[in-house]
């Protein structure tokens, strides 16, 4: 009987390991499934000179079913609505809904991108859209309605060519403050080198409805394709970044204003330790990478992308903005395209933080493509999907996980679309049909499999700010913590609302803790991982919530 | 037609051992050669039983420092987790690791069994303060070891019921939503009601009303608060813990970007088919038994105090069966998560029909068909103490979302063979635990002590009928 056993076991088992060389990168590489025909999601981005720039969109809960719909640019085209009619870890599907808006179509022609945020409290998502001739605000109502508000909201659509925004609730406020960023001004002369027109900064006056009547300028303007309130110090009033395109600005430079409550907005300068950056800036991503308790910035640029991590020599703890720029040592400067064999420099649009495949660690992706047909930039320019490693670097995986494509890629949506617990993208692109990527797990030999686990997490407080814009969410797993801030703006021309995304990897509960708009943390919600779960500020435990398909 | 079966399953597998490494036959180390999952469960029923005798090896086994033991720079926590600063000793007695062996504490009676309390456990997190050279509760939780006979029919039922109560919610959900109202919905499986939550018309959840479960509503049954789902992830758990023996799926390259989490020198120590060997062993072993052959004052003490243990109203938690719809074992089990091995990762599953083991025939079933799995626990967590009666309080740490003061119905079976009792082994004797009971057990605490003598002698005999057999 032993002989017998003794004979199984030697045909049962295998040598041990004898050592192998790692792999790059050396954790899950997600397989991105190439989906938007099929999910009905027809939309392309085009237009003249205009058009080069922009081409975003908004993911929102528009119809209360919890999966994201999107609302997409056009340029010359017209924008579409795609409402999400996804079952739960099924193939993506969206219907276009048309937009039924009574309004003068000029409001809502030349759209370049658009962000979701509540402006007025209602419940309901309002959609900012970016154009060319200026913003336009749409008010949310049920069912993925939604109504002209710029009159509404006494709002005069601050006129120019805009191209990027962000939102904050400065302390106190009942509804948001709007930075809006402006492109070139074609009618000045000289245009288009060294007309980039001023930015604005509105402020909502007093009153129980939105107010946006005055307008204060932001100027110098040096032609700004991302802005981005961030608390890069942790004092509890964000700042506005403002990422420049320098190829029309003459004596610009990347900028930081500090805005204050009740105070006029003022631009951190050198005394203040802000040093001169110039870069084709198009994107802004903030994510915490390094656990220091300090966000970090991706900046999109024609070459490299600039990694920025507060100086820890020079910055203190936070007194001064001096920031280094670790994207060499992280392995994400991104400067040429990594496949396809062209060796010019890459162009990158849209960047974005997430953790595509679950594994506790912040990925970067980001949107590749030549303007049009800059020569001395690379054509096949694929799009980046550089996952975080546990050294710390980063590692790409765009080829491997199928997103590799020939696109002029711009603006990017990274969502949940069938809320499987998996970030999904779309990617929109220039004159081509956008991009729609259902990840469907990890990269395996056969069919793909599950990946670490997750959680997704809304917030919700009573108004103003009911869905906590500029919270900072810290997820506790073992000695851990991973965190998230709900923002409006950044990317390129893109943003989303509602749940946020974390992976867990290996860990099965997880410890939320919230650090709320107006400064005060949460005492500690438990949760289990692979769960939605809304934390409303006003009851003790966090609850869990089930989608209804 | 059997021996057809069996040569093919080991041809399968043979084509995965062919460049196995052979060692010397005094060699010390326990893996000179790893269990190959894939060919295992490709082999199917035919590799069960070396996979099996491999586990029992295993569970006995002494794991060296050539074998990966020891987990220098790494923590005890469940996921991985390094250390601060230095490096752990090679044993230590409070926050190990702290056995060379499984069997070093689950052996008695038999191997797989209970454990004296000097083989007492220092559970804690292992994450902020993972090293300590106390057993001050502070720290951590000090626990008796528990045996793990009929732990795969344990585990079958907890996935039955984790089954159950997860359909009955998403029936809710959906009716919620569908209906546009607050739906309630009672958590009841196998007659365990696990009390009720509401479904909103939004999706939203309200869990304030459950009871005795994770809200997640994954019955888990093992450990003494009721925090691991299975076998396995018991197991990888355990390995890491007590030995510092660390699996592939949860410190392999996958998780932590390095095939040598903590350190030790030997790459990918513990493998999924290791993993499973093991399981195996633990999810194969018998169930206690309800002894007969016995004395006959004890014969008959004991069947009074079968009758009197549901009069005085122990059974409303030691439910004596539980009614179990398959026997059927597979591995990986359906609710893990990520870190412990999942369906999706494995291209088939390893399947160990338990119906199919002789102490399947002594198991009753009813007239559904369903296997009556004698274990006499409803599988849920329960309040153990008051503020009259609390000596089982005596823990400081709440353990994976659980309080401090909440612990899993203790499975009864073998009770008779597991002296002593309690979850940190502090009680000698059987009298002495059923007087510890408060919180939900009270009543019947109060029942018992309220019994003549006769009485209270009579539940004894009976629980001391119910003893552990050597396997």
């Amino acid at each position: 009987m032993r002989t017998l056993f003794a004979t199984l076991l030697a045909l049962c088992c295998t040598p041990a390991h004898s050592g192998e060389a790692p792999q790059k990168p050396l954790g899950d590489i997600p397989v991105m499934h190439e989906e938007a025909a099929a999910a009905g999601l027809d939309n392309i981005y085009d237009g003249p000179w205009e058009f080069f720039v922009g081409g975003g969109g908004a993911a929102l809960d528009c119809d209360g079913s919890g999966f994201p719909s999107v609302f997409l640019a056009g340029g010359k085209n017209p924008a579409k609505l795609f409402v999400n009619k996804s079952i739960r870890g099924g193939p993506l599907r969206f219907e276009e809904k048309p937009l039924g808006i009574d309004a003068p179509q000029h409001e809502l022609d030349n759209v370049t991108g658009a962000y979701p945020v509540d402006i007025d409290g209602d419940g309901h998502m309002d959609l900012v859209l970016l154009r060319v001739g200026g913003l336009t605000l749409l008010k949310g109502g049920p069912n993925c309605t939604f109504s002209l508000a710029n009159k509404q909201w006494s709002f005069a659509g601050d006129p120019g060519w805009v191209t990027s925004f962000a939102a904050t609730w400065e302390r106190g406020e009942k509804f948001p403050t709007l930075a809006i960023g402006h492109y070139v001004d074609r009618h000045a002369p000289g245009s288009p080198y060294g007309t980039c027109e001023d930015n604005a900064l509105y402020r909502p006056q007093s009153g129980d409805k939105p107010d946006y009547s005055v307008r204060t300028p932001l100027a110098p303007g040096f032609c700004a394709l991302s802005m981005l309130f961030t608390d890069w110090n942790r004092s509890g009033a964000p700042s506005l970044r403002v990422s420049n395109d320098r190829q029309y600005y003459r004596g610009g430079e990347e900028q930081m204003w500090r805005i204050e409550s009740g105070k006029a907005p003022r631009l951190y300068g050198r005394a203040d330790g802000w040093r001169h950056l110039s870069v084709f800036g198009m994107g802004i991503a903030e994510g915490e990478i390094d656990a220091d308790g300090y966000p970090e910035y991706a900046l999109t640029s024609m070459g490299d992308t600039k990694l920025q991590k507060l100086d820890p020599d020079e910055a203190g703890k936070g007194e001064a903005p001096v920031y280094r720029d670790i994207a060499g040592d992280r392995g994400a400067t991104a400067h040429i395209p990594y496949a396809g064999g062209d060796l010019k420099p890459s162009t990158g649009w849209h960047s974005e933080f997430a953790d595509f495949n679950n594994d506790g660690l912040l990925d970067l992706f980001i949107a590749k493509g030549n303007v049009e047909a800059m020569p001395d930039f690379a054509a096949f320019d694929p799009s980046n999907l550089m996952l975080g490693q546990w050294n710390g670097k980063f590692a790409e995986a765009g080829v491997e996980a199928g997103i590799a494509g020939n696109h002029k890629s711009r603006g990017a949506l990274i969502d949940d679309f069938n809320l499987d617990g998996k970030l999904d993208l779309l990617v929109v692109n220039r004159s081509q049909p956008a991009s729609l990527y259902r990840n469907l797990g990890a990269k395996a030999d056969g069919e793909p499999i599950e990946m670490g686990n997750w959680v997704e997490i809304r917030l919700a407080q009573p108004n103003p700010n009911r869905n906590a814009v500029g919270a900072r969410i810290a997820v506790k797993t073992g000695t851990r913590t991973m965190t998230r801030t709900v923002q409006v703006g950044g990317g390129h021309a893109s943003g989303h609302a509602g749940f946020v995304h974390l992976g867990l990897g290996t860990a099965e509960r997880a410890e939320i803790r919230v650090q709320w708009p107006d400064g005060e943390w949460s005492f500690p919600y438990r949760v289990f991982a692979n769960q939605f779960v809304t934390v409303d500020r006003e009851r003790s435990q966090a609850a869990y919530w089930y989608p209804g398909r | 037609m059997k021996m057809a079966m069996m040569v093919a399953g080991i041809a399968i597998v043979a084509i995965a051992a062919m460049s196995q490494v052979r060692s010397a036959s005094w060699d010390e180390r326990v893996f000179s050669s790893h269990v190959d999952f894939a060919a295992v469960a490709g082999a199917g029923a035919a590799a069960i039983p070396a996979l099996i005798a491999r586990g029992r090896e295993l569970f006995k086994a002494k794991f060296t420092l050539a074998d990966g033991a020891g987990r220098p720079k790494a923590t005890q926590a469940i996921v991985p987790t390094k250390r601060k600063h230095g490096v752990n000793p090679a044993f230590t007695r409070t926050s190990g690791p702290d056995a060379i062996s499984c069997a070093g504490c689950h052996n008695d009676p038999v191997t797989g069994g209970a454990g004296d309390f000097v083989a007492n456990v220092f559970v804690s997190e292992g994450f902020e303060s993972a090293e300590f050279d106390t057993t001050d509760p502070t720290f951590s939780s000090e626990r008796h070891t528990m045996a793990l006979m009929g732990a795969g029919l344990v585990e079958l039922l907890a996935r039955e019921m984790t089954a159950d109560l997860r359909a009955e919610r998403d029936e809710g959900v959906k009716r919620a939503w569908s209906r546009g109202a607050d739906v309630a919905i009672d958590l009841v499986t196998k007659g365990v009601r696990f009390g009720q939550m509401v479904a909103h018309p939004d999706g939203m959840l309200d869990l304030d009303r459950i009871d005795g479960v994770d809200a997640d509503l994954t019955v888990r049954p093992f450990s003494r608060k009721g925090v691991f789902t299975s076998l396995r992830q018991f197991t990888i758990n355990a390995m890491n813990v007590h030995h510092g023996m660390e699996a592939v799926e949860r410190f392999g390259v996958r998780w932590t970007g390095t095939h040598d989490f903590a350190e030790s020198g030997v790459p990918d120590a513990v493998t999924q088919g290791d993993i499973s060997a093991l399981v195996a062993f633990q999810a194969t072993l018998p169930p206690p038994i309800e002894k007969t052959d016995l004395p006959a004052d004890w014969r008959a003490a004991a069947s009074a105090g079968a009758r009197t243990f549901g009069e005085l109203g122990c059974a409303s938690c030691h439910i004596k069966e539980l009614p179990l719809r398959s026997m059927l074992f597979t591995d990986p089990a359906p609710y893990d998560m990520a870190g412990t091995l999942r369906a999706s990762e494995t291209d088939r599953a390893i399947r160990i029909d338990l119906a199919k083991l002789p102490f399947a025939a002594r198991l009753r079933r009813n007239d559904k068909g369903e296997w009556l799995i004698p274990l006499f626990s409803d599988l849920r967590r329960h309040l153990i103490v008051d503020a009259q009666v609390n000596s089982l309080g005596n823990e400081l740490q709440a353990q994976r979302f659980v309080e401090r003061d909440v612990f899993l119905t203790p499975r009864l079976w073998g009770v008779g063979s597991t002296a002593p009792y309690g979850h940190r082994g502090d009680f000698r004797a059987l009298g002495e635990i059923i007087a510890a009971h408060g919180g939900e057990a009270r009543f019947a605490r109060d029942a018992y002590l309220g019994a003549d003598e006769t009485v209270r002698g009579n539940v004894i005999a009976y629980l001391r009928s119910l003893q552990l057999e050597a396997p």
